[in-house]
């Protein structure tokens, strides 16, 4: 019976199966030194499906929502429409986020330039990342389910409108284990407030704990108790384990079998080491002027996002697989209103870190195995809200990807004449995921997981892989 | 919308299928009989059509219908769940071009669901089987578990120590460790009965519903707030809790238990408790503000179907959402017939608990506090109306369009599903006075102004507050109809079913009576009742193994919630069965079935292994020893607070909010106010507030569930972040310099015997030679360690309250000892 179910893990030896190894956050070196524990150790490397195309991702999240038709999907048919009412040729939304299907169209105002060799379209707004189009492959035929933000974000993080699935980073966690030695294998950053939806957007649903996203704060100390309160010097603290070592040493002398106190033990001393580590990892200090300035650490508009860029870039060094940035966290993104100030201001912030990334990525050679996907939860809509804002738009908007395999300047897909639907090639948020759990050397319809009874997998019931990404 | 991308030509040579050569019966009829019939047959006639009837096949055969949708040009794509083959939909593709000739007298045979016989005779739905006594034995749970071991040549363990047993039955039944005058005192008798003594005593200890109260809890996914963005308070649910603590100290017989839960309002309308009881059906996760109320009614039912059905039940019920279960005997229409019993549920966040003369007396103030206050609110009503017009203008376009008929039908026209739809988005179009007094300008402002005053006033003095509690009940006496649903979505109904159990064990209709002089339908009393019958061949079974789980870490059906064919199957089958006859013989009594298991010598067994039986036995499902285990988050804080001197016994009440370690992001919605009173603080960790957004960062680390679905069994796991809890947290080092200076205080002892006191007070035992020696040799060097730091002026924790006249570098290096004390393995395992 249960072979017939891949990934199942046995209930009974499920204690046994976490603790034997003695894992968590830093299974793998635990595991080297109980071999016999190797295969029971759930964070512990697992082979991929198929050989691999990416070793991490960044997933850059412009939450709120970024008007696809403002920045990489132009549409001359607008400006003509501009001021008219969705043509019954198109049609409008049946629903809409605010009943602003009788809305007029709404011309974008930027300007418009063609990039690189390949000539790829993108506006003003973000012209330091289109300095990269020669990498990216840009999908204008996005779609998704939700109308609100709360489940279009849960569903670009989990596949689900409604939160309590796994996020796509504790699949990958699960499916792969994790690659470094003393960081989380799966790490997001916020620059504002939490996203909306909080911790579900990174949680690991129905699968252990073990697998859900670490949330790094901003600041030296980015794990929770990562360090010791004022009064306890780094000598005085060592000492102390030293004691408990000797008397948890002492207790288990006559329980030598129990390999979980003895990853017990080990599990203070890795914890001793994250203390430096972790600190370490987002410690920019140790960075060059010529690199912060890169990311626009020198620019208060956009140093925050090109911080979290550039500790994702720290990360992806140390082996940490999937990142999750958010720009503009707390919807920052939902321009109902005043497209021009609020897409200028999060534009601006964003814009030249995510050019910086990509540039020092490619540069260090990093490229090719980092997967960088843009995106938000939805697009925004071609008609107006409020005269100078836009609606929710998740019948039709833009994402793209870049390095990791994904081939360079090239679209995949569009939406219709004026940006409100996918026409040709729609790709959904599940294709979405298969893609990104592919170019990882996963097969999103082998990766499961039995809860419940069912036999659950990261695109629910759907989702299929996208290959002209890569191929 | 998966459209091909590879030519026709090329799949059909792909498929081996020359064109026009594609035969119903042959190629066609197959992939429609096993891919479709399920939800497309005369039996549940999914979205009204029904595959075995030519008709309806030639219907959508031709118009196109059939292969848009299982290519996804239609969505949602078919079949749910599953995409067709290339070859497959290149073959229906064909079929439908060369005219869709069906070759056949009958289209495709439906497929009526069969039970098989093995399912039939699976042990699960046979009567329990009470085994024969067996006799000349002293205790028939370990004649039992003996059987097993013998069978494999297995012995179990010697009996533990005293000391190891007083601790482990202590963590075991009140979650916290015994005291040095309970260790004494048990030490000290040396009657046969010393054991048998010190577990009636915990019984009768209140701490024993609260440990006990926290394993529910995780089962009926208690929380006091809603979950999803907005996560909002649910201020009353608190004494859901309270009524789970009380009720398993007062060793509330389960079947009572169960009643009071699932219909308290229809078994026992007069009874308090039983109306806060229900509350069990009130801890679903809510999107308050999801403008589909048809969606947001169904997630609700379906967690409470999964709910009811792992927690009673023991079946995982999920499967069967959106088809039969592909390995237990449960139809697809059997989800629906258990959801039927909720159907018409709806919150009631205002159910006053009061009766007799003090509801007559509440009913009365409030009708006094009505006619006082009545003109003032009219007003404000009218004053506001215009911008709570706008507002509902404004809004009402999100709403789907289900719920914009039910709002605007007339109240006294809804069917009861649009009553359930209105009542449920009501809400979010419905605004204090407040929302709007923004709005009002000039003299109307001044109005609104008074007005307000003078009802505050009036509200403070006339306005009864009686305790509340928040729990379902029925939206009056009939049901909207139940259907099956395609995939589990509220938009895809198929054939209406009534309320009725599992199929296989009872295929009719469940037999509802609306209970007399009530106003509800009395379906969740028929479940109940169904429930708690004795003959009932799951419901204690499901419980004495969750029991049997809280006392040796796993039961004897490992996967709690699921003793389908899925899940693990039990252990010591007789066991199982003679530990349910004997619980239901015994009244349902819980405490008698704690009893009856911790006086096995397989519960006072040690722990220690042989490489014999780890050989033979190395998972110990047969118990040849006692099974060491972690404590939980809750029981390692809550022993910190006890041996510190610092916990706080006062229980009950609304939830409290301990400090949360540096850095945590509690704004907004995930706001956090910590306790002012540290005392408050400092109470047991049941009465933590349990914020859906934000776990108890603590308990997280040490696996918590996050109480989005019914939690049967916690994980264990050994991850660095519960170090780094344990080193760094501020709270954990706080308590380590509390029990230093609980011990330094003790007047009178030397440094060797203050050594000892930390260890009876955190251990139950004094230390060993060799750990005398490791802590004298730690206290020395780090003595040293500190006075250098003092010498520098650095800064060092002190004990709490360290006498005057120590040395302070002494007193730092004796909280760093009791620092690792409650740190240690012994500290945080049953052992």
């Amino acid at each position: 019976m249960l072979d017939r179910l891949r990934h199942h893990w046995n209930v009974s030896s499920r204690r046994e199966f976490f603790t034997r190894a003695g894992s968590g956050l830093a299974g793998i070196a635990l595991t080297s030194m109980l071999a016999e524990a190797a295969k029971s150790d759930p964070l512990a490397p697992k082979a991929p499906h198929h050989p691999p195309l990416a070793k991490s991702v960044i997933f850059l999240f412009m939450e709120g929502g970024p008007s696809h038709v403002d920045l990489f999907d132009p549409k001359p048919a607008l400006s003509k429409l501009d001021g008219k009412p969705i043509p019954d040729s198109i049609g409008k939304p049946k629903q809409t986020s605010r009943g602003t299907a009788n809305n007029t169209l709404m011309a974008s105002k930027r300007t418009w330039k063609q990039y690189g060799e390949s000539g790829m379209w993108v506006s003003d707004w973000y012209q330091n990342t289109a300095a990269h189009v020669d990498d990216m492959t840009i999908i204008r035929s996005c779609w998704a389910d939700g109308l609100n933000h709360v489940g279009s974000v849960c569903q670009m993080n989990t596949g689900s409108i409604l939160a309590g699935r796994p996020s796509m980073g504790a699949w990958v966690t699960y499916g792969l284990g994790t690659a470094n030695q003393n960081l989380p294998s799966f790490v997001v950053m916020t620059d504002d407030r939490d996203p909306l939806g909080g911790t579900n957007n990174w949680s690991a649903g129905f699968l252990p704990a073990v697998y859900q996203g670490t949330q790094f704060r901003r600041g030296d100390s980015p794990i929770l108790d990562l360090k010791p309160p004022a009064g306890i010097s780094d000598a005085q603290q060592k000492n102390e384990l030293g004691l408990l070592r000797s008397l948890n040493e002492l207790w288990a002398r006559d329980k030598q079998e129990d390999s979980e106190l003895d990853a017990r033990i080990r599990s203070y001393e890795l914890a001793y080491q994250m203390q430096s580590s972790a600190a370490d990892a987002v410690d920019l200090t140790r960075e060059s002027a010529a690199t912060k300035t890169l990311y626009g650490l020198d620019d208060p508009s956009c140093s925050v996002f090109g911080a979290n860029c550039l500790m994702a870039r720290r990360l992806v060094e140390r082996g940490v697989r999937f990142i999750e940035l958010y720009s503009g966290s707390g919807s920052g993104w939902d321009a109902h209103e005043h497209i021009e100030q609020n897409h200028g201001k999060w534009c601006k912030a964003s814009d030249k870190p995510i050019a910086g990334l990509l540039t020092d990525l490619k540069q260090r050679g990093l490229l090719k195995d980092t997967l960088v996907v843009w995106g938000g939860e939805f697009g925004r809509t071609p008609f107006n809200e409020l005269s100078d804002g836009r609606d929710h738009n998740p019948w039709g908007f833009t994402m793209w990807m870049a390095g990791g395999g994904a081939k360079g300047g090239q679209y995949v897909g569009s939406t219709d004449e004026i940006g409100m639907r996918a026409a040709d090639r729609p790709v959904h948020v599940h294709d979405i995921h298969a893609s990104i759990l592919w170019m990882l050397g996963l097969d999103h319809m082998q990766t499961t997981y039995l809860h419940n009874g069912r036999s659950e997998r990261p695109t629910v019931l759907a989702g299929e892989i996208v290959k002209e990404i890569w191929a | 919308m998966h459209w091909p991308t590879v030519g026709l030509a090329g799949l059909l040579c792909a498929a081996g299928v020359a064109s026009g050569e594609v035969s119903f019966s042959r190629d066609v009829a197959p992939v429609l009989a096993s891919k479709c019939s399920q939800c497309h047959s005369s039996a549940s006639k999914m979205g009204g059509l029904d595959l075995t009837a030519e008709a309806d096949l030639r219907r959508v055969a031709g118009n196109g219908t059939l292969y848009r949708r299982v290519t996804g040009q239609t969505q949602p794509q078919m079949p749910m769940g599953g995409r067709l083959t290339d070859q497959q939909i290149a073959l229906i593709k064909n079929w439908v071009d060369s005219g869709a000739k069906i070759d056949t007298a009958t289209t495709i045979a439906s497929s009526a669901p069969q039970f098989t016989e093995a399912q039939r005779k699976y042990w699960f739905f046979q009567p329990v089987a009470k085994p024969a006594r067996v006799a000349g034995a002293d205790n028939q749970i370990d004649a039992l578990i003996d059987a097993k071991l013998s069978a494999k040549h297995l012995h179990p363990n010697p009996p533990a120590d005293k000391i190891t047993l007083l601790r482990r039955a202590t963590l075991d039944l009140t979650g916290l460790p015994p005291t040095a005058e309970e260790t004494q005192a048990f030490l000290a008798d040396d009657s046969p009965k010393a054991f048998e003594k010190v577990v009636d005593r915990l019984l009768a200890s209140p701490h024993y519903g609260e440990r006990w109260g926290r394993e529910w809890l995780d089962l009926a996914r208690y929380a006091d707030t809603n979950g999803f963005k907005a996560d909002e308070t649910r201020p009353n649910i608190w004494r859901y809790r309270d009524y789970v603590i009380q009720s398993f100290n007062q060793d509330k017989p389960y079947d009572r238990f169960v009643k009071e839960q699932i219909a308290g309002d229809e078994a026992y309308p007069g009874n308090l408790d039983a109306r806060v009881a229900t509350g069990f059906l009130r801890h679903y996760t809510d999107e308050t503000n999801q403008p589909v109320m048809e969606l947001r009614r169904q997630e609700i039912l379906t967690d409470l179907t999964d709910t009811v059905g792992g927690v009673f039940m023991g079946m995982t019920m999920a499967c069967a959402r959106c088809h039969d279960h592909k390995f237990d005997p449960i139809l697809q229409k059997d989800y629906y017939r258990l959801q039927a019993f909720f159907a018409n549920i709806r919150a009631d966040d205002n159910e006053v608990l009061l009766k007799g003369a003090d509801l007559e007396a509440y009913q009365s103030k409030l009708a006094d506090w009505d006619k006082r206050t009545k003109a003032i609110r009219d007003e404000l009503d009218a004053l506001v109306e215009p911008y709570a017009k706008q507002e509902r203008d404004y809004y009402m376009p999100r709403f789907s369009t289900g719920t914009q008929q039910a709002i605007n039908t007339p109240p006294d026209q809804r069917t009861p599903y649009q009553q359930l739809l209105a009542f449920q988005g009501m809400p979010q179009i419905t605004h204090s006075w407040d929302t709007f007094s923004k709005k009002l300008k000039g003299d109307q402002k001044a109005r609104f102004d008074e007005l307000t005053a003078q009802l505050k006033s009036l509200d403070e003095t006339y306005k009864p507050k009686p305790p509340v509690a928040q729990t379902v009940i029925d939206n009056g006496n009939t049901a909207p109809p139940t259907f099956i649903l395609g995939g589990g979505e509220w938009t895809a109904r198929g054939a209406e079913v009534q309320p009725g159990f599992l199929s296989i064990l009872d295929p009719g209709d469940a037999r509802i009576t609306a209970p007399q002089g009530l106003n509800t339908t009395g379906r969740r009393l028929a479940l109940a009742n169904w429930l708690t019958n004795p003959n009932n061949p799951l419901t204690a079974r499901v419980m004495v193994n969750r029991i049997w789980q809280g006392h040796f870490g796993t039961g004897i059906v490992a996967s709690s919630s699921d003793f389908g064919t899925v899940g693990e199957q039990p252990t010591n089958r007789p066991l199982l069965d003679y530990l349910a006859a004997t619980f239901v013989d015994n009244g349902w009594s819980v405490k008698k079935l704690h009893r009856a298991i911790m006086l096995s010598a397989a519960y006072r067994q040690s722990s220690t292994a042989n490489e014999a039986a780890i050989a033979a036995d190395p998972d110990n499902k047969l118990l040849w020893r006692y099974p060491r285990r972690r404590a939980e988050g809750e029981v390692v804080r809550d022993s910190m607070l006890m041996v510190s001197g610092k916990l706080n016994m006062k229980m009950g009440g609304p939830g409290i909010r301990p400090e949360l370690p540096a850095g945590v992001n509690a704004v907004g919605y995930a706001s956090w106010p910590v306790e002012k009173d540290s005392a408050e603080a400092d109470r047991r960790s049941v009465y933590v507030f349990v914020k859906r957004v934000l776990t108890y960062p603590m308990f997280e680390a040490f696996d918590a569930p996050n109480a989005g679905e019914s939690c049967p069994r916690r994980f264990s796991t050994v991850v660095p972040s519960q170090a780094l809890t344990m080193m760094n947290d501020k709270q954990v080092i706080e308590w380590s310099q509390a029990l230093a200076g609980r011990v330094l205080n003790d007047a009178g002892l030397d440094p060797a015997q203050r050594i000892e006191r930390a260890y009876r007070l955190a251990l139950a035992r004094p230390p060993s030679a060799a750990e005398k020696t490791s802590v004298s040799d730690f206290l020395k060097s780090q003595t040293t360690l500190v006075a250098g730091r003092l010498a520098a002026d650095e800064k060092v924790l002190l004990p709490e309250n360290m006498p005057t006249n120590m040395d302070q570098a002494q007193g730092a290096a004796f909280v760093d000892f009791c620092h690792a004390l409650i740190s240690s393995n012994e500290f945080m395992y049953i052992n």
